[in-house]
């Protein structure tokens, strides 16, 4: 773990370190959108402001705490050296220099496209490469994934891969599969016309590509807080897995039903017809039940626990559970925001009753309290559980950990519940400031005055964390510190299935599925649509001539 | 053990191939057949449904194309762009003698209702001459003297006058933070240059005209004349001029009011600033 911890923490410090002035942002923006005023009023500053809070929220924080915890589990879970660490740093350069570039572009008011990209606005080149050096050095910790796995597997003949290993491997699959459309999109729409070999964009292909990452990329997110909830809570909270055999299929059916569905962001574009807008709803359905599985098998281990502690009765053992482990304590109120969040989500993804919601503050306040709430809660709770494995050192201190994810909880709720309120009575997305005389609009204002106090509450919550890691580098190191240990199941496996235990059958669906669900949709641009691309929009510069005075 | 193993594995595979299938028939089932025969006109055949479901509309192929009452010729094609980009300010300058009575030396005017051209973005000025020529904008003088020029002729003079100084700034793309410049401003002026008007429609000037923005084909118009401004914000809102592609002028320009427009021409002509 010696070795492994550096890389781990260099990129868990740059995730967090950039989450907390991401987070200074969002608070200034929800002041921005209230009817109080706020410092710096301008509305380009704004922009700039949601295009710099949606990268680093979205790519940077997500893919450097996911890279850091894939390399920590692949360490400890298969409990021996991981292979290629000179490749991770490499990885972790590549990455961190693009974050840099794409930040540092975004900041000078070069690329407010946000970031989802938003063709044909077109942002300055360098920020596309930063980007893309983003995802594509993390392609090498997908491979380094991959190939630790595998070697594990061959050293081990006829062994089930650790779940953990085995979970973080999915994730590496899903990540790589997802990344594909983004990468489709750059390579083959936004970069030419951002090199300047066309003016044009064809919008919808583009739009279309995106989509394949858009949704899938959200269980990309996802998947370490469900690591933690099957490896790491039981542990927490002094049981044991509930089934082995129900987490594997929950990681399997992840992958493969979380990519085919992305269109579900696209019922209002007009390219796509209804049939394959309805097959990726449907196929978006699928993806409830491995969450399903999830909720009932978490509620099972924590059950275990709570009546191995002495609950009895229906519900007793609800009490005993030891809710002051931080772990502990983030699973409950992460279950308690992807509860709000699912419903709201199946509202979404909903062909008929997305219409009501569509480009209104709702889906801003949605994905606010999922990613932000559920899942990110889980990156912290994560946080707490490595950062003594990390640093040698005891977490200074649990207590204060506590205070952290309670004010997290309670800032996202009282943040994202009027958002959503304020969406369904019409508020639109995406928008900089709002004329709180008009009659309709100060209608939104209280609701938005009490985000505004929820995104004082999540600031402070993110500087706690912040004093919490760091005071946790300090301090005395412990002289003996057991190894992280991962959750056994009631009923370890002395062998399992194997197409439990490795990912070739699931790869091979997956490609079906995405060929069903995406190949006339995408074809249709390349090879029956008459060409319909659109002047690609400079958001920064559009002139052609007169160049320097 | 292995044999069983093995056999396991197999069932595994026919399993779960064979559940996708089913859900793959089911999903396209539901979604091109009976979704489609119960959102399309009922008298249409299944195949013009599941047609439908892909996105193709019944005889969209033989379709012609609606007739289009367009308000200027002049798309941002790459054609047009290279068109303009392919303009010789060195020629320009011959053809530029014939504009010098009105627009002045280089480009700057020192008349009241006469815009600068010096500095004005390429395309910008290529746009406007070629809507001349087609008759797309009205201008008596301009019509007549854009008509006489070339196509090349165009591109020309509008690289001529874009590359000379003193007059209209160059677009630089600055986009710093304005502080303070938005719907909160006190200055109407401020106000509608840097946020508009969301309550009557009225999208920011300055996000396509500058300085928080500029978008192809929009002139600058910091530095511009303010008689000429006020001239061309009534001559859209009274429709007599409609070349701006997507009627985004002609709606703005109806919703401002004359005190407005007066105030948006002066903040302009002093240089994008309140003067204060």
């Amino acid at each position: 773990m010696q070795r492994i911890s550096r890389v781990v923490l260099a990129h868990f410090w740059v995730a967090f370190g950039l989450f907390l002035p991401a987070v200074v942002l969002g608070a200034w923006q929800m002041l921005m959108r209230s009817p109080m005023s706020a410092p710096l009023d301008d509305s380009n500053a704004y922009y700039i402001s949601v295009s710099l809070h949606g990268t680093v929220m979205a790519y940077v924080l997500t893919t450097f705490f996911i890279m850091g915890f894939g390399y920590a589990v692949a360490t400890t879970s298969l409990a021996r050296p991981m292979r290629g660490l000179k490749w991770a740093w490499l990885g972790f350069g590549i990455c961190l220099a693009g974050t840099l570039i794409a930040a540092g572009v975004t900041l000078a008011g070069r690329a407010t496209v946000f970031y989802t990209f938003y063709p044909p606005l077109l942002a300055n080149r360098w920020y596309y490469i930063g980007v893309f050096m983003l995802v594509g050095g993390s392609m090498i910790w997908v491979v380094l994934m991959i190939v630790n796995m595998l070697s594990w597997k061959r050293d081990n003949p006829g062994k089930p891969v650790p779940l953990a290993m085995f979970a973080i491997t999915a994730t590496a699959y899903l990540w790589a599969w997802s990344a594909s459309g983004v990468a489709a999109e750059l390579l083959g729409v936004v970069g030419p016309a951002a090199f300047g070999a066309t003016t044009q964009m064809d919008v919808g292909l583009a739009r279309t590509l995106f989509s394949v990452t858009l949704h899938s990329i959200v269980y990309f997110w996802l998947m370490p807080a469900y690591i933690a909830f099957y490896t790491l809570l039981p542990v927490a909270a002094g049981g044991r897995l509930y089934s082995d055999r129900m987490a594997r299929l929950t990681f399997i059916m992840f992958l493969v039903f979380s990519l085919p569905v992305g269109m579900h962001h696209l019922f209002a574009d007009p390219e796509h017809g209804n049939g394959f807008k309805f097959l990726q709803a449907f196929f978006t359905f699928f993806v409830v039940l491995p969450t399903l599985m999830t909720v009932f098998a978490i509620c099972a281990s924590l059950e275990i626990a709570g009546r191995a502690r002495g609950g009895r009765g229906l519900f007793g053992w609800i009490r005993t559970v030891p809710w002051a482990e931080p772990m502990v304590l983030a699973t409950g109120l992460s279950l308690l925001m992807l509860g709000l969040g699912g419903l709201g989500g199946i509202v979404n993804m909903s062909y008929a009753m997305n219409s009501m919601i569509h480009n209104t503050a709702w889906v801003t306040a949605h994905f606010h309290l999922i990613f932000g709430g559920a899942v990110v809660i889980m990156y912290f709770a994560i946080a707490y559980e490595l950062w003594p494995q990390l640093t040698g050192r005891p977490l200074r201190s649990k207590r204060l950990a506590r205070w952290q994810l309670w004010t997290w909880f309670w800032g996202m709720l009282i943040l994202t519940v009027p958002w959503h309120v304020a969406g369904l009575l019409g508020q639109p997305r995406r928008v900089a400031v709002f004329d709180y005389t008009m009659p309709v609009v100060a209608r939104w204002a209280t609701l938005v005055d009490i985000s505004v106090a929820g995104g004082a509450v999540l600031l402070v919550s993110a500087v706690l964390l912040a004093i919490t890691l760091l005071r946790s580098h300090r301090g005395a190191p412990y002289s003996v510190l057991a190894p992280l240990s991962y959750a056994l199941p009631v009923h370890p496996p002395g062998r399992v299935a194997p197409v439990l235990n490795g990912f070739a059958l699931w790869n091979g669906m997956v490609l079906l599925l995405m060929l069903a669900a995406y190949g006339y949709p995408v074809g249709q641009f390349l090879f029956v649509l008459k060409p319909h691309s659109a002047p690609a929009y400079n958001v920064t510069r559009p002139a052609l001539q007169g160049a320097s005075p | 053990m292995a044999l069983t193993a093995a056999a396991g594995t197999n069932s595994w595979h026919w399993r779960s191939w064979a559940g996708l299938a089913a859900l793959l028939v089911l999903a396209f089932l539901l979604g091109f057949v009976v979704m489609g025969r119960n959102t399309a006109d009922p008298r249409e055949g299944l195949w013009a449904a599941i047609c439908r479901g892909i996105g193709l509309t019944p005889g969209y192929r033989d379709a012609a194309a609606p007739v289009a009452v367009v308000p200027s010729l002049i798309a941002w094609t790459p054609a047009t762009l290279a068109a303009i980009a392919s303009g010789d300010a060195g020629r320009g300058e011959f053809v530029a003698l014939n504009c010098t009575v009105c627009h002045g030396a280089r480009g700057i005017s020192t008349t009241a209702d006469v815009p600068t051209l010096a500095g004005m973005d390429a395309a910008a000025l290529y746009k406007q001459l070629a809507d001349f020529r087609s008759g797309k904008r009205d201008w008596g003088v301009m019509n007549g003297i854009a008509l006489a020029l070339s196509a090349q002729g165009l591109a020309d003079v509008a690289a001529y006058y874009a590359a000379q100084p003193l007059g209209l700034p160059y677009l630089t793309g600055r986009t710093i933070p304005f502080s303070g410049r938005s719907l909160r401003s006190s200055d109407p002026a401020v106000r509608l240059v840097f946020a508009g008007d969301p309550s009557r429609g009225i999208a920011p000037c300055g996000s396509c005209h500058g300085p928080s923005g500029y978008k192809l084909g929009a002139p600058a118009l910091a530095f511009q004349k303010s008689a000429y401004l006020a001239r061309e914000t009534a001559a859209f809102a009274q429709g007599s001029r409609g070349n701006d592609i997507n009627e985004q002028m002609r709606m703005i320009a109806v919703a401002l009011t004359d005190a407005e427009s007066e105030a948006l021409a002066e903040f302009y002509a002093r240089g994008a600033s309140s003067g204060n």
